[in-house]
């Protein structure tokens, strides 16, 4: 051995050189480095495939033209400030609600606010966010009127002030009748917006990506009170009550979420005068609830039954009534539990609401971005590929988001580090 | 104290003044094995009976019975005049009057050390939250863990957790503790910081059960010894009767597997 060999008596640490590295993992032998000639080559060529078609042959022409559609469907152009109006009031909802929350935590010691420079929040939400924004600054770009920008200002605004007016407020003590009241007005603060828009436009109105967000929105708010008691149900000692929760629970969930929408579409008939029958917004937001509880259920009931006994014992020993026993001990923790499980669900919910297009008729992002290729201008030119990894896009930059954020959740309520 | 220093051997149905605990005739089977076979016992107030025997001998299962943890066959159970029943609001009366810890300590993980304190207090009781606070802070004080009050319970050591449980079960102001093997769970140089904590109580007149293994604690703090196997309770006596004189062959040889 001469000088020239590598310094054994130092581990090849992180500091090697690339080219280290790829001998190492890459070209160890002759059979390593003929798979990693074939699958780079592959994935070599897909890439640039892919960016050869996204910047330089798609023709993104149709989703510019047709980004209303897209978007909201044929809501009348006059109320779309009421869709402006909305997006604002929901961010300063949203940002009111998250600045309560953080001020109570700090309240609690729970995190330090010392270890969160302005600079290092900044970057805390960019990394959250950051995808969200910048597809809504894409989308921006496209448009050639001023409202959309309007709209993006307003919910910027919004968000800042809720988030900074709900830590001032949560800093406080508040009288209890005070805070009662105002968590009472930011609950019904969702119902107040709902009427606003839907006095303009009807429910059976909702389109376009718009029908895809509030019908899973509304699906899962509304399932998850459903979920939880249908999966409280199943462990009860009432025979009856066990019974139903069972069968309810395997039956829906035995039945492919398309056949019940299109169940839905046709069955109502039957039992309903037409005149009075729902429209396919709400059946279709009917069928997601119904539906997803079934799933929530038993998700829930695994984190039930992941809580240990003594948690129950223990409960019961300091003389909680039953419903405290589950209300305060038991629920919180079997919750916290399955969050990854839970978002799961209503990630697979966001994304299965493009089935109420094609089982109900209902105009959503997909159904739209199928139309649009039949425009006279776009009729025959094969521009389905463009629309569909548009649809793709979006619904991936909001599922993306809600998984990103389930994982944080789940670092903050400190599951696996008890 | 209620010491029975004259008696030289106190049986279990022996009249201890004001019984806050009876057991009359208990049984208790999970299918059909029987984990208690006809227990008769009576504590009395401010007294400290220390359950001890092999594992499987029904002493966990007597004392659970006595809070409705575990539901009993046939006897009766009264504590503190108060007949457990099929009656939810007697079992919740007792509950209330009965603290109880456990092996496990079964610390309520998704709240603060504070907040498992005031928990049972402003939900129970209904006190108001400032009075629970200060309540469950001169509590954590007594079980000398003040400083870790806004803590969760994961954050702590075993021995930090049972003494939390125990402020907690103190919380409700009970008449009656249960210890359910309280140091089984803990590395043994924390298994004297909890033990000192019981041994105070019992000073300060407590009405305590404990079932444990732990003989010094047995014999400097207990009133009665009672002895469980197979179910039943073989022998009953003062500490000092129960570690130099035992009358029945079950507990000598218990005693001299164990010391």
């Amino acid at each position: 051995m001469t000088t020239s060999t590598v310094d054994r008596s130092k581990p090849p640490g992180p500091g090697t050189r690339a080219s280290t590295w790829a001998r190492r993992h890459l070209f160890r032998n002759w059979g390593d480095s003929a798979l990693t000639v074939v699958f780079g080559g592959i994935g070599l060529y897909v890439a640039y495939r892919f960016f050869v078609f996204v910047f330089v042959n798609a023709r993104w022409e149709i989703i510019e033209t047709n980004l209303k559609l897209l978007m909201v469907g044929r809501w009348p152009v006059p109320h779309l400030p009421r869709i402006a109006v909305a997006v604002g009031v929901f961010a300063l909802w949203g940002g009111l609600i998250a600045g309560l929350i953080a001020a109570r935590q700090m309240r609690r010691g729970a995190y330090l606010p010392a270890t969160m420079t302005p600079l290092g929040r900044a970057g805390d939400l960019l990394r959250r966010f950051g995808l969200v924004i910048a597809t809504g600054l894409l989308l921006l770009a496209m448009t050639d009127t001023s409202g959309p920008w309007l709209m993006a200002a307003g919910a910027v605004a919004g968000g800042t002030i809720g988030r900074f007016l709900g830590a001032w407020i949560g800093k406080r003590v508040l009288p209890r009748w005070v805070s009662r009241m105002g968590m009472l007005v930011l609950a019904i603060v969702p119902f107040v917006i709902y009427f606003y828009l839907v006095d303009a436009v009807p429910l059976a109105e909702w389109e376009g990506f718009f029908f895809n967000i509030t019908s899973a929105a509304a699906g899962i708010i509304l399932c998850f009170p459903l979920g939880v008691l249908l999966a409280l149900g199943r462990r009860s000692q009432l025979p009856l009550l066990r019974t139903l929760s069972v069968g309810y629970i395997e039956f829906v969930r035995a039945a492919p979420l398309y056949v019940l929408l299109l169940l839905a579409n046709v069955s109502l008939e039957f039992f309903v005068p037409p005149s009075i029958a729902p429209s396919k917004v709400t059946r279709a937001v009917v069928t997601f609830t119904l539906f997803t509880a079934a799933y929530l259920a038993e998700i829930v009931r695994g984190g039930l039954q992941s809580v240990p006994r003594g948690q129950e014992e223990a409960a019961k020993a300091l003389g909680l009534s039953p419903t405290r026993q589950i209300g305060l001990i038991i629920l919180p923790q079997a919750l916290r539990n399955v969050i990854p499980a839970q978002i799961g669900q209503f990630i697979s919910l966001f994304k299965d609401t493009t089935l109420a297009g094609l089982a109900l008729g209902i105009l959503d992002m997909l159904s739209v971005a199928q139309a649009i290729t039949q425009q006279d201008a776009f009729r025959g030119q094969g521009l389905i590929i463009e629309t569909l990894v548009f649809v793709g896009f979006m619904f991936w930059v909001g599922s993306f988001t809600m998984s990103r954020e389930s994982q944080r959740l789940e670092r903050k309520l400190g599951v696996g580090n008890r | 104290m209620n010491n029975q220093q004259d008696a030289v051997f106190a049986d279990a149905t022996q009249d201890v003044g004001d019984a806050i605990i009876e057991l009359e005739s208990v049984d208790k089977f999970f299918g059909s094995f029987q984990a208690l076979k006809d227990i008769n016992l009576k504590v009395g107030k401010q007294e400290v009976v220390v359950v001890c025997g092999p594992s499987g001998s029904g002493k966990s299962t007597m004392i659970r019975c006595i809070n409705r943890l575990e539901e009993h066959d046939s006897g009766r159970i009264v504590v503190d005049g108060i007949e457990l029943s099929e009656d939810v609001r007697n079992i919740q009366e007792i509950r209330r009057e009965t603290g109880m810890v456990f092996q496990q300590f079964n610390l309520f993980p998704h709240l603060s050390v504070i907040d498992n304190v005031t928990l049972a207090p402003r939900q129970v009781r209904h006190m108001p939250k400032k009075e629970a606070e200060d309540l469950a802070m001169k509590l954590l004080e007594r079980v000398r863990i003040p400083e870790q009050a806004k803590k969760y319970p994961g954050q702590l050591s075993g021995g930090q957790q049972q003494r939390v449980a125990i402020a907690r079960s103190l919380a409700m102001k009970p008449k009656v503790m249960l210890f359910d093997e309280p140091t089984s769970a803990l590395d043994p140089e924390m298994i004297n910081e909890v033990l000192d904590v019981m041994k105070d109580l019992a000073r300060e007149g407590m009405t305590m059960m404990v079932v444990t293994h732990e003989m010094g604690f047995a014999r400097e703090v207990a009133d009665r010894v009672v002895f469980m196997a197979d179910g039943q309770i073989v022998e009953v006596g003062t500490p000092e009767h129960f570690f130099t004189n035992p009358r029945e062959d079950r507990t000598k040889l218990f005693l001299s597997q164990i010391l």
